[in-house]
């Protein structure tokens, strides 16, 4: 039994623009399904009137707390109180909002104004017995890390986590919705930054530079147009056992090689 | 008046290159016989021919790529002189009196500044020069040349902190030096630790972090927003992380690199447990994550030795579209443009000829290896180390010598 708080934000789909489930806050409900039942308490901030908050309930969750504002309040401080008021164990958000700033830097504030640890990157939860919990963190390249935190904590939750199960339509209309009106103030930093709609950008060229700087002409007309060659050695018809050596000392190069 | 008399056997003479080679060479303007004759070297059209000869029986087989040597003997090749410009050792640049100071906080994670911390140095220098201030450097201690990376003053953090995953420390040390520096700005890279820390930097210091810059100057900066959709710019704020690939590397330069006092910060006692490695099955890795992928073709046919190689070296098992239909390998283990982009750092071929979807699947890959029967296969053209022999014969040596080296 553990009590979980969820942050769940409205995501924007990345070819027609709509509202949908924001893919990582999605997987942190899923997380939250997953763990012992206790107490679950799930918020938004914003607009109470998102389709997409149908489709959290979907999942299975039976109420959502929204946080009413307008586009552009900073939802901060009205989480921290109603998360202050609930007093859970466990505060599961997504590591990325999808459609909003998108910074990942709302969980952070959120779990130093409480005073919480934070755990950034989760893609497994399990709970031990003493009210601890193992996480294990995705790292780069597939790698995972594993480490132990005592309650109460915040966890994000990283890509790589178990994908969430699909929105059913009788339990996202079964849900419920409660609206708690909060005071936000005018997200200022937001406001003080220009917004265009984005446009791709020629990717940076650093091609053939001694000392890193970008190199010749010559060398990134080389580099755009050229298929990639290997810069490399061949090995005519050599036995199998000296191909396998010469193998094995490359890779060991490259530091490739389990040790 | 009457022309001189030309007398074109006495021409001719003075035109005779002096040579041992089989035939007469004449230059095309009369020699000076003192001045010694022209630099370039001349090509030996059958010198090359002979040179690029891999086998003249059971039929002739030329390789042009200037990569093959008498088998089965190996030589890097050298490096092509055409591009390398003189070094010319930059003059040393020392700033006294900064007007304010740039922070660049740097990973050097496993003990190595990555491409990105580079870029966040550069980044900090863009800013720096533009307001007459100077970058102060902080990051793992290390036996790093820091002048030649374009930092004034350099604030080592433990050396530990390289390897060891501690952010709250990291972050209590970083507050502490901002508190006592007040840097105009502060960068940090946005990569997975680096990021952590900078954010948890802003949630302490209660400042807004202007995360993922993707473009920058001294006016003005901006990030991607709205899933992807918006850009937000603003002018440059206190503290930024720098996507990867934003900003160019800084040329050739010489800064002082003075060495500040490392901070003292009253370490908090840490609310996350030490953490372990874990060990994970290469195999259920994404194919697009994995580091090091064994890859097979149309040229194996031994499928217990391919498993049985993958698993002794811990390598992501994957194939080409003719694996994957003839269902050897699941789809998702497909490689290709009809599969998946793979950015793995080491990429061990087997039997795969390199068609171009196969090779544009592979184009974002440090290292290949290539083992085929067929020399003139794309795929060993675009291989560093490239191995003409049966995949059948290779594979359960190389299982074998790992075993001896794992177990002896
Ligand atoms: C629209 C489209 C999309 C495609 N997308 C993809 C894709 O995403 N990914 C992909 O891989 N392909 C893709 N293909 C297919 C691609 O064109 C090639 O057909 C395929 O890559 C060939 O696979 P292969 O190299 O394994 O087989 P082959 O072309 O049959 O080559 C086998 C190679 O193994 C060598 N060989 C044979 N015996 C041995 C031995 N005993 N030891 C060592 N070597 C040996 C041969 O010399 C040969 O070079 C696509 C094709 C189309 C038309
Ligand atoms: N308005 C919001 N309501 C609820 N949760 C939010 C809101 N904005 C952000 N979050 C949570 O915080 C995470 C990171 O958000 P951000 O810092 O905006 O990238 C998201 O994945 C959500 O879990």
């Amino acid at each position: 039994m553990v009590d979980v708080a969820v942050l769940l934000s409205v995501g924007r789909h990345p070819v027609s623009g709509r509202a949908r489930r924001a893919p990582t806050d999605a997987r942190a409900l899923e997380l939250a399904l997953s763990l012992p039942p206790g107490r679950r308490t799930a918020l938004h901030a914003g607009s109470p009137d998102s389709p997409a908050l149908r489709d959290y309930l979907g999942m299975g969750l039976a109420e959502l707390t929204v946080l009413p504002m307008a586009e552009g309040r900073d939802p901060t401080d009205a989480l921290v109180a109603r998360l202050r008021a609930a007093a859970p164990a466990i505060v599961l958000t997504g590591n990325r909002a999808e459609g909003g700033e998108d910074s990942g830097t709302l969980p952070y504030s959120l779990a130093h104004a409480l005073g919480w640890a934070i755990v950034p990157d989760v893609v497994a939860l399990t709970l031990n017995e003493d009210g601890s919990a193992e996480l294990v963190q995705a790292l780069a390249r597939g790698q995972r890390r594993a480490l132990r935190v005592a309650v109460p904590f915040v966890a994000t939750i990283h890509p790589a986590a178990p994908a969430p199960r699909p929105s059913a339509f009788g339990p996202a209309r079964r849900g419920r919705i409660t609206v708690e009106p909060v005071d936000a103030p005018v997200d200022t930093a937001l406001a003080a930054c220009a917004v265009r709609p984005w446009r791709d950008r020629p990717k940076r060229l650093t091609v053939g530079a001694p000392g890193g700087g970008s190199g010749g002409a010559l060398d990134r007309l080389r580099a755009a147009t050229e298929a990639k060659a290997g810069q490399g050695r061949l090995l005519v018809g050599p036995t199998p056992d000296e191909a396998a050596r010469a193998i094995y000392d490359c890779l060991q190069e490259q530091g490739m090689l389990p040790r | 008046m009457t022309a001189r008399r030309r007398d074109p056997r006495a021409e001719r003479a003075t035109r005779v290159v002096p040579s041992d080679g089989p035939r007469l060479r004449l230059a095309l303007t009369a020699l000076d016989s003192a001045a010694p004759v022209s630099v370039r070297p001349r090509r030996d059209p059958r010198a090359r021919r002979a040179d690029a000869t891999v086998q003249t029986a059971p039929r002739l087989r030329l390789d042009w790529t200037g990569k093959t040597l008498a088998a089965p003997v190996t030589v890097p090749l050298a490096a092509s002189g055409r591009g390398v410009r003189a070094a010319v050792e930059p003059v040393l640049r020392v700033i006294d009196a900064p007007a304010c100071l740039v922070f660049a906080v740097l990973d050097r994670a496993d003990g190595a500044l990555s491409a990105l911390d580079r870029q966040v140095m550069a980044a900090a220098r863009l800013l720096a020069d533009a307001l007459d201030g100077a970058v102060v450097a902080l990051a793992p201690d290390g036996p790093e040349d820091w002048g030649a990376l374009g930092a004034d003053r350099v604030l080592p953090l433990p050396a530990a902190w390289s390897h060891e995953h501690a952010p709250e420390s990291r972050t209590a040390a970083i507050h502490a030096a901002i508190a006592r520096l007040s840097p105009v700005h502060a960068l940090f890279p946005e990569s997975q630790d680096g990021g952590d820390v900078a954010r948890r930097v802003a949630a302490m210091a209660g400042e807004r972090l202007f995360a993922g810059v993707e473009s920058l100057s001294a006016q003005r900066v901006t990030r991607r927003a709205g899933g992807g959709a918006r850009e937000l710019s603003c002018a440059p704020p206190r503290l930024m992380s720098i996507a990867a690939d934003a900003v160019a590397p800084l040329g050739p330069v010489r800064h002082e690199a003075r060495l500040l006092d490392p901070v003292t910060a009253e370490v908090p006692t840490p609310t996350l447990g030490p953490t372990r490695r874990l060990a994970v099955d290469p195999d259920g890795v994404g194919l697009n994550e994995a580091d090091f992928i064994l890859s097979a073709g149309n040229g194996v046919t031994d499928w217990a030795a391919f498993a049985e190689l993958g698993r002794a070296l811990g390598a992501t098992r994957a194939g080409s579209r003719v694996v994957c239909d003839a269902g050897h390998l699941p789809r998702d283990r497909q490689v290709g443009a009809s599969g998946t982009v793979v950015s793995a750092r080491g990429y061990l071929a087997f039997g795969i000829a390199g068609a171009p979807q196969h090779l544009q699947g592979i184009g974002g890959v440090g290292h290949v290896i290539a083992i085929n029967t067929d020399l003139h296969a794309a795929m060993i053209k675009r291989a560093d180390l490239a191995i003409i022999a049966d995949a059948q014969a290779v594979m359960p040596a190389l299982i074998r010598l790992m075993r001896e080296r794992t177990h002896g």
